[in-house]
């Protein structure tokens, strides 16, 4: 730049009275004013959700439980059908858990229409490139100022979630319909949900720098962050390696089952209908089942974390890389 | 400070590999401090050269330069203003022009782009869609006007606009462009529009660059006659029609014109619709940019 230009305009106070916003910043908030209400307070009802569970949600099923008997140790078949009390709970740990991982989709449907795709479909974007704002800078500051929201909620809500799900685990496993590795227990509990949310933005900016549209960039982001979340869902079980234990029963997340010979060889695919027969024939020596113990929550949550950001990385790059082909 | 606002060097532009070209080898250079006219029919690439001036578009081939740098470079020093006029319609015209300001920080002056829109009476709390057609052009000219720019470039400014308003915009425009001695590009398929307020112009006809250069040297290079029919052999002619055995042409003079021909000098008019009625007329360049470019 040549310019140091003798243009600077006198101070005015109207510059003060708005405290200490500027730029892009000031600009990127002002025009997605109502997407920043929606955010706070769709953190707010999550957040909301999660402390009833937590505290008088809880609470409450307890108390149930305890007056129904089921908790002083002695079988007691009554338990079994459960409470509405109890069942309030268990929603509430759905619903929970749900708007933390709903929240990736959203975000991508916001980012590819309202973020991106509306501005390049009525030369919005086009305004702020003939300011003072080089299109590169645009973008840093579109990805940056709402990752900083998306980080700041996300991270909000995954500690609230860990106190809910740590604080009542006794009511979790006689009571609750969730597991460890459920994917929305497993994606709320830890570094994933935030990882997923800025994967969100990251695919939500590159299908409206693609379609350059609002609707076609909303429909792309969203489908795009859907469809990967849901490969990294089927990869998830395979990214640490996994124990394995001979017999049957409920171990934890499932990476295999299947039969066994008599010299070890695994016979992960059989299917017998005679099941005597077929067992001689085959020389079936019993089965065996690969598994992650929740020991394995935290390699297991860190290598998906670290896959999600680097896609996070290769799709930010891409929209850049788009951008600056395009223009001067 | 360079004398030259803007200049093209064989600029082509292409819009994926199916589609023609929008731009093709324009060659052409303005001078600081005029009031250009880039004139042409609809899709003749009017709009395509603005955006490349702007920084928005990135050309195929060839080069432009802008205040003698690359438009990139020239960012803060030029304002544009597009042919839809595109404003956050959800923002008040106040937060527009805080927009303005924080989006240019080192330039912007509040007073200028305040007082373009008090003369049209604008309601700073009004949201811009809520606005008519005039009085959101107003708020995009503010925009660009409070940016205090060296380059103005405007593509189809005036476009939906009713004569008054047309009229009181232009006079904005004209007084503070004087004011300020800014170079303002602007184009526009109503040559009636222009003529009046520009002294350069450019012609752009199906993605080249037709005619170029200071508007009086263009009209003086052109002379209209009437006359019997006869030879003009000696003359570049652009355009002639034959009524009887009278004929009208507007051509270039070759020489001292024999016959008794009754000659005047073209309006602009005139002159670009002879030009765009005769595509296969030879371009002119009045502003010495060709022999650096051939």
């Amino acid at each position: 730049m040549t310019t140091t230009t003798a243009l600077t305009a006198p101070e005015r106070p109207t510059a003060q009275r708005t405290g200490r916003l500027h730029g892009l910043t000031w600009t990127l908030l002002r025009v997605h004013r109502s997407a920043l209400w929606f955010w706070i307070l769709y953190l707010a009802v999550t957040a909301g959700v999660i402390l009833w569970t937590y505290g008088p949600g809880a609470d409450s099923a307890l108390a149930e439980l305890t007056r129904l008997g089921c908790r002083d140790g002695d079988p007691n078949l009554g338990c079994d059908t459960g409470s509405s009390r109890v069942s309030r709970w268990d929603t509430g740990m759905a619903l929970g858990s749900t708007l933390i991982t709903v929240a990736p989709l959203l975000i991508a449907a916001w980012a590819g229409g309202a973020l991106i795709g509306r501005e390049l479909e009525n030369g919005t974007a086009q305004l702020a490139w003939t300011q003072s704002v080089s299109p590169a800078r645009w973008l840093a500051a579109k990805l940056a100022v709402p990752a900083v929201l998306i980080i700041t909620g996300t991270l909000l809500l995954t500690v609230l979630h860990r106190m809910l799900w740590t604080s009542h685990l006794e009511l979790a496993r006689w009571y609750g319909s969730w597991s460890w590795y459920d994917s929305q227990i497993f994606e709320a509990n830890g570094t994933l949900a935030t990882a997923y949310a800025l994967l969100g933005l990251a695919l939500g900016v590159l299908a409206g720098m693609v379609a350059r549209h609002s609707l076609a960039g909303l429909g792309v982001g969203a489908v795009a962050i859907g469809i990967v979340v849901q490969q990294f869902q089927s990869l998830r079980p395979h990214l640490w390696p996994a124990e394995t234990r001979k017999g049957t029963g409920d171990l934890g997340m499932t990476v295999g089952t299947g039969s066994y010979t008599s010299t070890g060889a695994r016979l992960p695919g059989l299917l017998c209908g005679d099941r005597a027969a077929c067992v001689a024939r085959n020389d079936v020596a019993g089965v065996y089942r690969d598994y992650h113990a929740a020991s394995h929550f935290w390699p297991l949550q860190l290598m998906e974390t670290g896959l999600v950001l680097a896609l996070v990385a290769a799709a930010t790059a891409t929209a850049f890389w788009l951008l600056r082909r395009r223009t001067a | 400070m360079t004398d030259t606002a803007m200049e093209a060097a064989g600029l082509g532009k292409r819009f994926g590999r199916r589609k023609g070209w929008a731009l093709r080898a324009c060659t052409f250079r303005l001078p600081a401090g005029r009031v250009c006219a880039v004139v042409g029919p609809n899709g003749a690439g009017k709009s395509t050269l603005l955006a490349h001036a702007a920084g928005l578009l990135r050309p195929t081939e060839g080069t432009l330069t802008v205040l003698g740098t690359s438009p990139a470079a020239a960012r803060e020093r030029m304002a544009y203003v597009a042919q839809d006029k595109p404003l956050h319609p959800q923002l008040t015209v106040e937060d527009t022009l805080r927009l303005g300001r924080e989006l240019n920080p080192r330039r912007w002056d509040a007073a200028v782009a305040e007082r373009v829109v008090a003369d049209g009476a604008l309601d700073p709390d009004v949201k811009i869609h809520a606005l008519s057609g005039g009085q959101r052009t107003r708020v995009a000219l503010a925009l660009a006007l409070g940016k205090r720019p060296e380059l103005l470039l405007l593509d189809e400014p005036m476009a939906d606009l009713d004569p008054l308003a047309r009229h009181e915009l232009m006079g904005t425009l004209m007084a503070d462009a004087a004011e300020n001695g800014t170079t303002v590009v602007m184009s526009s398929h109503v040559v009636a529009e222009l003529e009046g307020s520009c002294d350069h112009v450019l012609l752009v006809g199906a993605g080249q660059v037709r005619l170029a250069g200071p508007l009086d040297d263009l009209l003086a290079a052109h002379t209209l006659i009437t006359g019997p029919a006869a030879d003009l052999d000696d003359h570049t002619v652009i355009e002639s029609r034959t009524t009887g055995r009278q004929t009208t042409a507007l051509i270039r003079p070759g020489g001292r014109l024999t016959g008794t021909w009754r000659s005047t000098t073209p309006t602009l008019e005139e002159l670009v619709l002879a030009h765009l009625r005769s595509p296969e007329a030879p371009p002119l360049h009045l502003d010495d940019t060709v022999e650096a470019a051939v």
